[in-house]
């Protein structure tokens, strides 16, 4: 995961020195904020993934060496089909509609996203298609993610 | 007695063929990265199309002095909604077509990371896009205040019409959209790989989108924030663009720094998609791979940094430093040519239709590029900026890497998403009436904009001397446009009947994960996977005496 953590720190290293040299140089206070922001985003995510790849031993997509084999077991929960992307971004279209047509489409729109929100979040912890509601009690009861055992091989050392 | 025995006995186990309406539940509900793939690229050909239909509209218009067929203000939301459509709706939406399709198949990953995330995003980019369309059915007529849409003009005094409000928030939800689609991608390249596939094993395609991903996280917000702002300026009496308190260079500045990161989240997914069809039908690897991503990793970096180079006519920008960035950033894109070059360089070159319209790419982007370096220089820009110029150099930008990147990748992977082939013949007229058409219409602007004709204009005079060089463009124009038909033909019947894609690889020398299983995939796209010992898993498999990493096989003379 190093890789990728390096990946984003460049971009923040680059992206900070360049607005320090920007601002400077011009003293335009738009675009150094701008070139600021972009960096302490890289610095954000880059910072995450060095801060995960640290804690936890190579996976075996970063070794080159790893066989197919090593990835075998669950990877993880993926939706078969799901209703609730095309209502949520149908409520989110609505009440940003509301923003030229009047307040009262935001009301509307706003109602129908929380409604398509709740739903795509609890799709798969309650009514018929509850399989996760397993998963997410051992979430909250060990306050692990099932598949740390497989991905944070180095926490218990 | 006839009639007992002509009925069929139902057979067991076998449901009927699914009708329309279960079909088309299965699309709208679909979470699977192939079928979005799909929709993102049929929705994006579709808004192609139609923002072409408007660009024709255009040409017809110039091709003679005088006004024929439309008004000025007619001609003003023609412009407008031709470059936003193609700049927001077509070109990075082709892009996470491909993406989605074959993003997952090349790392070996069973789906995108978050499947519903990718509905989501595909479906704000439709309804953002048929909201800004919209535009063209309210009465004052879509938006005409230009595709970058400046301050003042974008103000409610200046453009009170509705279209102008559709614009600017079907912008913002597909802007939502994008923005989640590159998250999901970032997370998916992260955490979904499969094992041995380490960073610098990724095709370069998976790469560029990576390094597109990253820009659009940074681009797209802030853009997204700024038509927000401009909103709240509209509708609820802000005064963050006003021009008493320098509103018009901060829109400038907002939006240019969304938008030169945008004409490469717009180049990189296509500079990905030659990367990949180059070395297939070279039968060569890759020349020079970490050079390859280290030059796209400087170009996004840089790419950050030089916005203002649309803004030198303003005067109030930096000139030096944006100057020379621009200059800079001439020097990874010199080195992806290189690749491309020493990758082509001894090859056993065929020239089967993707790789023809690589070939297209290389001299249409080169001719851009090198105008993009004129331009980089304030002298030069001052004179010729705002006119056809300009209008002529990023045509040959962008439409020398999307369109004839997307084409070369539609040929190149139609195989893996339909398991057909597409004919090679009409594959052929496509490309050859498509190039003469593109250059035909484009090359000639460069002349236009010197002797001095501005762009959006709808007419010009007799006397002006910019008529021969108009017809010219314009029926350029029209054989563009006529290009499109042979592709269309060639999808529908290659899709209902076309050659059987054979194998896992059709054409026989492809490098990467997805030719390492069936074409169309199946549902989590792998049932078996090779081993991962090089950035070309599926050649390895196919070709085990060369393979990397291998000493138990002895390799065997030359590879032909």
């Amino acid at each position: 995961m190093l890789v990728e953590g390096f990946l984003f720190a460049f971009l923040f290293l680059f992206l900070s020195a360049t607005s320090v040299v920007y601002w400077l140089t011009s003293h335009d206070p738009t675009g150094f904020t701008v070139l600021l922001l972009s960096g302490g985003m890289s610095f954000i995510i880059g910072y995450y993934v060095l801060f995960t790849a640290r804690r936890m031993e190579a996976r075996p997509e970063d070794r080159d060496d790893a066989e197919i084999a090593e990835g075998a077991g669950e990877v993880g929960f993926f939706a078969p089909h799901s209703w609730w992307p095309i209502l949520m971004a149908g409520a989110f279209t609505l009440t940003t509609l509301g923003l030229v047509f009047g307040p009262f489409l935001i009301l509307i729109g706003g109602l129908a996203l929380l409604f398509a929100v709740s739903g795509l979040l609890f799709e798969y912890y309650v009514g018929v298609n509850r399989t996760q509601a397993e998963t997410l009690s051992t979430v909250v009861a060990t306050g692990n993610s099932p598949t740390s055992e497989r991905k944070f091989l180095g926490e218990d050392h | 007695m006839t009639l007992i025995e002509s009925a069929a006995p139902p057979v067991a186990g076998r449901r009927p063929a699914p009708g329309f309406g279960s079909k088309f539940v299965k699309v709208v509900t679909t979470t699977d990265h192939k079928v979005i793939g799909l929709l993102y690229l049929c929705t994006g050909f579709g808004f192609f199309i139609f923002s072409g239909i408007l660009a024709e509209i255009m040409r017809l218009e110039l091709a003679r002095p005088g006004l024929q067929f439309v008004s000025q203000d007619q001609y003003n939301s023609l412009f407008t909604m031709h470059g936003s459509i193609m700049m927001f709706l077509v070109a990075p939406p082709l892009a996470y077509g491909f993406t989605n399709f074959i993003m997952p198949l090349q790392i070996g990953a069973p789906d995108m990371s978050f499947p519903r995330l990718n509905a989501f995003s595909y479906w704000l980019y439709l309804f953002g896009g048929l909201t800004v369309v919209a535009g063209f059915l309210t009465p004052e007529g879509a938006a005409s205040f230009g595709w970058f849409a400046y301050a003042p003009l974008n103000d409610i005094i200046h453009s009170p019409n509705l279209g102008s409000d559709l614009w600017i928030i079907g912008l913002v939800t597909s802007g939502l959209g994008t923005i989640l689609g590159a998250v999901n991608f970032i997370t998916t390249i992260i955490t979904l790989r499969a094992p041995g596939m380490t960073m610098f094993r990724m095709p370069i395609f998976t790469w560029n989108m990576l390094v597109t991903s990253i820009l659009v996280l940074m681009a797209f917000p802030v853009i997204t924030a700024a038509f927000l702002a401009l909103e709240a300026d509209r509708h609820l009496g802000a005064h963050i663009y006003d021009v008493q308190t320098g509103g018009a260079i901060l829109w400038q500045h907002l939006f240019w720094f969304f938008g030169h990161p945008e004409v490469y989240i717009v180049a990189l997914p296509f500079f990905g998609v030659v990367s990949e069809v180059i070395p297939v039908f070279s039968r060569k690897p890759l020349f020079g791979y970490k050079g390859l991503v280290f030059a796209t990793l400087g170009i996004a970096a840089l790419s950050m940094t030089v916005w203002a180079h649309h803004m030198f006519a303003t005067g109030a920008v930096l000139l030096p430093f944006f100057s020379f960035l621009s200059f800079l950033i001439a020097v990874p894109t010199g080195v992806k040519f290189f690749n491309w070059i020493g990758t082509m360089w001894r090859g056993q070159l065929t020239f089967e239709t993707p790789m023809l319209f690589c070939i297209g790419f290389l001299l249409t982007f080169l001719l851009g590029g090198l105008t993009g370096v004129l331009l980089a220089s304030p002298p030069i820009d001052f004179h010729v900026s705002d006119t056809y110029f300009v209008v002529a150099h990023f045509h040959y930008v962008v439409f020398g890497t999307a369109i004839f990147g997307f084409f070369a990748g539609v040929y190149f992977w139609f195989p893996k998403m339909t398991g057909r082939m597409l004919n090679d013949r009409l594959g052929k007229v496509h490309f050859w009436t498509l190039f003469i058409g593109f250059h035909t219409t484009f090359l000639i602007q460069h002349w236009l904009g010197d002797i001095g004709m501005p762009r959006r204009v709808a007419d010009y005079k007799a006397s002006d001397g910019f008529t021969t060089f108009n017809t010219i463009s314009s029926i350029g124009a029209f054989v563009l446009a006529l290009s499109t038909l042979p592709f269309l033909y060639n999808v529908y019947v290659s899709y209902t009947r076309g050659e059987k894609a054979v194998g896992d690889d059709p054409w026989g020398y492809g490098n990467s994960l997805e030719w390492a299983t069936s074409c169309p995939p199946p549902r989590h796209n792998f049932v078996t996977m090779p081993r991962i010992r090089s950035e070309r898993p599926a050649f390895d498999l196919h070709y085990p005496a060369t393979a990397a990493g291998r000493t138990d096989v002895p390799a065997t003379g030359e590879l032909r």
